[in-house]
């Protein structure tokens, strides 16, 4: 499908270079004089922090956004691309981090776009468009996604993998992948990693890039890192603590801090056959200064739980005990009220005012408390959130930025700050790492045992094994909306965690 | 989960996925059955017998206009669109067919020629703004609106010419229910239009423009070819209009902008656009003329006939959302 | 940016540093500005056009349609739109005169009556969209239709008995007389628009107006009652139809069929040329503000040239297209 571009280079040969790429977005570098090369016949990982700049590199090598500055040659070619189309003709595919799936159209509409069989008079073939749609996922392994079925239908999951089949059926000589792993479950993950080896065996470039360094090493021969918009090294082998002060540009010893103890007391929060959709009898307890983790694999009922205990869900029987006091939970509000926070997983639908300041976003839910008459006390706020500003070390020039203007990290930041403020009880925290780079989740552990060592109760779902094993005191395990067992602390390992959410799964 | 499929089940869920998209389309479809029971049981109760060919006929004609500003409307909104210039694209079609046509067949023939073209430029003007200026559709075709009204206004100051009877004969005869041929030529192009690219482009720029760019989709096309489409259409329901009214008048398009609108919302279909069949559209119309119908003949105050539609509409989209809902729960 | 520790210096508590216009403010500049450029178009093409007496009575008119606006701009800015704006005016205004008999004695209890109307009109919008999830063009246009039905029937197309009624004395000369020289309509205008930026700006609710507009599903979970926002936004651009129809009656004398109608599209168009983003979360009412001066001077201008009414559509059809083209456009997605 690389029709004009030179012939398919061998392995070795250089398959896409960036020279100095400069890029800013309203006044911030997201490039800064960045450099990049990859070769036919690797995998290559792009490294670091959010906000380093990987993500606008690849935009920029997938076609995606035009730099500002520098040179791009593909296949040893001057490359000036103006959408993703010109890189296709290089024979270049990206999955980029945003999916560009239609979501009211078909599985099938999706993967065959452009390209769909025709029939009589030149018009769609649907029957053969699902047909050749279920051969393709099926020539690539994927047999429980239904062709016919609607985007916004599928699990998110499965939306991430339909977007790789979709780069991959298309026959790239170089495939970019934008943290293909994040909405992927374990053996979803591994499956790409068997396509990535495969590709490099062919002698393609696959380049791509993740927070979680066990994927790093385990599938790619080179290693480029980033740091603040500028490229800090390419290696063929680096140690992972060695590549963490080059991406952070200081020293992180021990990933996760030391946990500490509680003294056992009533339960804080607690559930009694809590049941709603997707939920049944969960009963758990959290006491003041513990930390309990939720774990399990993906979609056993998890949001269910967190949800329906903030009151975003309906919860159909059971209750909910705050301080020992059964508390009506209808609705977030009621939820605030009752001093319960949740931090939700996914910042820019469910939580942040992206177009409004960070001060707006980090008051909107203390407006009740500190609003005079219903009128904003404006003095009180600008003091408030630039405590917390300062407290949580938010990189923003002033608390009036929007904060659509954040990296993702700072963003992540200033939600918790919002819940922060509130000063609830009741912490409840779900995957707030996901797509966090290594020195900001560093921070976030730092402030969920800063919470416990507060008294708070802390509730915290996380896909990341590791987290849980090291961070709670107990760890629940769900599946389909059901708590089945309960692992303690000291001596968890991740490998417990997750053979315990497999024990669970396969047992039934 | 990851049990593997064979063609049976292939073949057995087809169905069921396409009764999933295209509910809004057998929703309308069941309304506009009901509705036309519930006229032939009021006429009977009234006449003592069924409706015949002429209450058809004049349903038809009746429905002619709405039907195919009702179909140019939904195509915009497919797209995630709204064309407000509906009303004055009918306005000033109408009036230029009244104005100029004669009673010979070379004088039908270019007219119409004329005034589908005349319609199809206002659409195309439409598209270029929306398209290639990036101004949002509302606002555009707000003001288009006026411009076109005023056009209307300066080709026919006062309500007058004629459209010959021949022409109205062809086009919406008063003696058989012709006319809905051409309801069903326009589903008929309406369909192969839906698997042909421009088909696939609008769903998918009505989905998610970004992404159907991202695919090498021609965005601005794409609204351009939507929103001349839709002029259109509109110039031949203004066609229809004239030729029911054998007259012509500058702004008896005027009310087709709501309409349209509510024609595409009964039919089922979306108005975030990306999602439903066009087809909905046509039987949306057919449903309006049906309720004005049913009030007549059961002896409602006219002055009080906005009311019923007004109730009707709220009541029709409020149960196809909760059976929507409900479906969705079904299957998820 | 350094690759050292982050910085330890608390931040600054940081005071406007002069005056930074955002874009959003920029473009209710530019309205006025257009406002101003047309008035000086219409002195220059008709001189006395920019006169005291002139201008006083083209604002009287612009605060109809502000009134209108207000509506509509609190609707818009939660990704709204209010369709049934010309009949619940329309309602209104003939219920204003019916309900007062043209008499003083009356007019508390019909201005009481006509606005509880409006807000139920709206509330009932209000319900619709927010508890029923039915999209705002539908149930507002519905509910239009509904205001309509219900207009015409009840007054049997305005022949019943008390529709020839005028409206109170004291609502008309509430509308065309003067207090220090300024019509006190313009006084009306003045106080909602003060009421209506304040609440915007600087109160919980007027917060919260922007929150639900930026994402409605991020503020439900941060505790915003979305739902009964919405339902008080809608009814509220219910009472601001109903009062631009009580100041209409009273600016008229009669109410008329029909008379609502115009102010729907030039209420939307208002609002968007003062920069209300039309799919909500930014901008503010004196936008819309400044875009009911500048439509209504247009208007005027181009009646005071006696360009005939076809043309005066066109134009004006073409003047909006051409303020649209110069700052209505989408920003490009980085």
């Amino acid at each position: 499908m690389s029709d004009g571009a030179p012939g398919t280079a061998g392995a070795g040969e250089p398959a896409v270079e960036a020279t100095r790429i400069s890029k800013s977005f309203g006044g911030v570098n997201a490039l800064e004089q960045a450099s990049f090369s990859a070769r036919f016949g690797e995998v290559h990982a792009l490294v670091g922090e959010n906000g380093a700049g990987k993500s606008t590199m690849i935009k920029i090598l997938g076609g995606r956004l035009r730099q500002d500055a520098g040179e791009l040659h593909i296949k040893g070619r001057l490359a000036a691309l103006h959408s993703p189309l010109d890189a296709h003709k290089f024979g270049v595919r990206t999955v980029f981090q945003e999916l560009t799936l239609l979501p009211g159209m078909s599985v099938s509409e999706n993967l065959l776009l452009n390209h769909e069989p025709r029939g009589a008079f030149g018009l769609i073939n649907r029957r053969a468009t699902d047909q050749k749609a279920d051969a393709l996922l099926a020539d690539l392994g994927i047999h429980h996604i239904d062709p016919r079925a609607l985007i916004e239908d599928i699990s998110l999951a499965a939306r991430q993998v339909v977007e790789i089949v979709r780069a991959i059926s298309q026959d790239p000589d170089i495939l970019f992948l934008d943290e293909p792993t994040s909405s992927l479950v374990e053996r979803e993950a591994q499956w790409l990693f068997g396509h990535m080896r495969r590709l490099r065996e062919a002698g393609k470039c696959v380049i791509f890039t993740s927070h979680r360094w066990a994927e790093i090493a385990g599938v790619c021969n080179r290693i480029s890192i980033f740091r603040n918009g500028r490229d800090v090294g390419s290696f063929d082998e680096i140690d992972e603590d060695e590549a963490i002060t080059l991406m952070t540009g200081r020293r992180l010893d021990s990933y996760f801090p030391a946990r500490t103890e509680y003294t056992p007391a009533a339960p804080l929060l607690e559930t009694r056959e809590l049941s709603g959709r997707g939920l049944h009898d969960v009963s758990l307890s959290v006491a003041p200064g513990e930390i309990v983790g939720v774990g399990g694999l993906a979609g056993q009922g998890h949001r269910e739980l967190f949800f329906t205990l903030f009151g975003a869900d309906k919860a159909t029987s059971g209750e909910i005990r705050i301080g020992g006091v059964a508390k009506a939970i209808r609705s977030p509000r009621d939820a605030i009220r009752a001093g319960i926070a949740l931090v939700p997983e996914d910042r820019k639908s469910e939580g942040l005012l992206l177009p409004m300041p960070v001060r707006d976003n980090l008051t909107l839910a203390i407006l009740p408390r500190i609003a005079r008459l219903g009128v904003l006390p404006l003095g009180l706020e600008r003091k408030l959130t630039s405590r917390i500003v300062d407290a949580l070390k938010v990189r923003t020039p002033n608390v009036r930025n929007a904060v659509g203007n954040l990296s993702g990290g700072n963003q992540q930041k200033v939600l918790i700050g919002r819940w922060l403020l509130a000063e609830p009880s009741v912490f409840l925290l779900y995957d707030v790492t996901r797509g966090v780079d290594v020195a900001t989740k560093r921070e976030i552990y730092d402030l969920i045992l800063r919470l416990a060592a507060e008294n708070r109760a802390v509730l915290f779902y996380s896909s990341d094994a590791e987290e849980l094993a090291h961070l709670s005191h107990r760890v629940l395990v769900m599946r389909e909306g059901a708590v089945v067992s309960q692992l303690h602390n000291p001596g968890l390992s991740a490998e417990d965690v997750v053979s315990a959410a497999m024990k669970a799964t396969l047992a039934s | 989960m990851q049990a593997d499929r064979n063609q049976a089940s292939l073949r057995a869920s087809r169905s069921a996925h396409w009764i999933g998209r295209n509910i809004g389309l057998l929703l309308v479809f069941a309304i506009l059955a009901a509705a036309i029971v519930l006229y032939c049981a009021i006429y009977f109760v009234q006449q003592n017998t069924l409706p015949g060919n002429f209450e058809l006929t004049s349903t038809v004609n009746n429905t002619m206009p709405l039907a195919m500003s009702g179909l140019g409307q939904a195509i915009v909104i497919l797209t995630r669109g709204i064309d407000l210039s509906v009303g004055g694209i009918m306005d000033f079609t109408n009036a230029l067919a009244a104005i100029h046509m004669q009673d010979n067949p070379l004088s039908m023939v270019v007219w119409t020629a004329v005034v589908l073209g005349a319609g199809a430029l206002g659409g195309l003007l439409n598209g270029l703004l929306v398209g290639y200026g990036r101004l949002q559709p509302i606002l555009v075709t707000l003001a288009t609106l006026s411009i076109f009204q005023g056009v209307a206004l300066r080709v026919l100051p006062e309500p007058g010419g004629a459209i010959p009877p021949r022409y109205t004969a062809a086009l919406v005869n008063t003696d058989q229910p012709y006319a809905l041929l051409y309801v069903l030529a326009a589903a008929l192009l309406w369909m192969a239009l839906r698997r042909a690219r421009i088909g696939v482009a609008l769903f998918a720029v009505g989905n998610d423009e970004q992404s159907a760019r991202a695919h090498g989709v021609d965005v601005v096309r794409t609204k351009v070819i939507a929103y001349t489409l839709s002029g259109l259409l509109a110039a031949a329901g203004g066609l229809c209009l004239a030729a029911n009214a054998t007259a012509g008048d500058a702004t008896s398009g005027n009310g087709f902008t709501l309409t349209s609108i509510v024609a595409v919302v009964l039919g089922g279909i979306s108005l975030f656009g990306g999602r439903g069949n066009m087809i909905g559209a046509l039987a949306g119309a057919f449903v309006t003329t049906m309720i004005v119908n049913i009030l007549f003949f059961a002896h409602i105050d006219p002055l009080y006939q906005s009311f019923y539609e007004g109730l009707f509409l709220i009541i029709a989209v409020v149960l196809g959302a909760a059976l929507g809902g409900l479906l969705k729960r079904g299957r998820g | 940016m350094s690759a050292t520790e982050p910085t330890e210096q608390p931040m600054a508590e940081t005071r406007s540093r002069g005056l930074r216009i955002s874009k959003d403010n920029w473009r209710i500049v530019y309205a006025f500005l257009a406002a101003i450029l047309l008035f000086v178009t219409g002195e220059f093409v008709h001189p006395g056009f920019a006169s005291l007496g002139s201008i006083e009575s083209i604002l009287t008119i612009a605060s109809f349609v502000g009134l209108a606006a207000a509506g509509q701009t609190f609707v818009i800015l939660i990704g709204g739109i209010d369709l049934s704006s010309p009949w619940v005016l329309n309602g209104a205004a003939i219920l204003m005169a019916t309900s007062s008999l043209g008499q003083d004695g009356r007019s508390l209890y019909a201005l009481a009556l006509t606005l509880g109307m409006g807000a139920l009109a709206g509330a009932a919008n209000g319900v619709g969209i927010a508890f029923f999830g039915a999209p705002a063009v539908v149930m507002t246009l519905a509910m239009n239709g509904i205001m309509e039905g219900l207009t015409l029937g009840a007054s049997s197309g305005m022949t019943c008995a008390s529709c020839a009624s005028y409206a109170p004395p004291i609502v008309q000369a509430a509308v065309h007389g003067t207090f220090l020289g300024v019509p006190l309509a313009l006084y009306l205008w003045l106080a909602v628009i003060v009421i209506v930026s304040f609440a915007l700006s600087f109160t919980r609710f007027g917060r919260n107006v922007y929150a639900i507009g930026n994402n409605s599903l991020a503020s439900y979970l941060a505790g915003v009652n979305v739902r009964a926002t919405t339902v008080i936004l809608y009814m509220l651009s219910g009472i601001f139809s109903a009062l631009a129809g009580i100041a209409l009656v009273g600016f008229g004398g009669q109410a008329s069929l029909g008379m609502g109608n115009p102010y729907l599209f030039q209420s939307i168009a208002a609002v968007v040329i003062g920069g209300v983003y039309i799919l909500g979360g930014r901008g503010h009412y004196l936008g819309a503000v400044a875009g009911s001066v500048s439509l209504v001077t247009l208007v005027s201008v181009l009646m005071t040239v006696n360009m005939p009414e076809y043309g005066r559509s066109i134009i004006y059809g073409a003047a909006i297209l051409v303020l649209l083209l110069l700052y209505g456009r989408e920003q490009e997605e980085a």
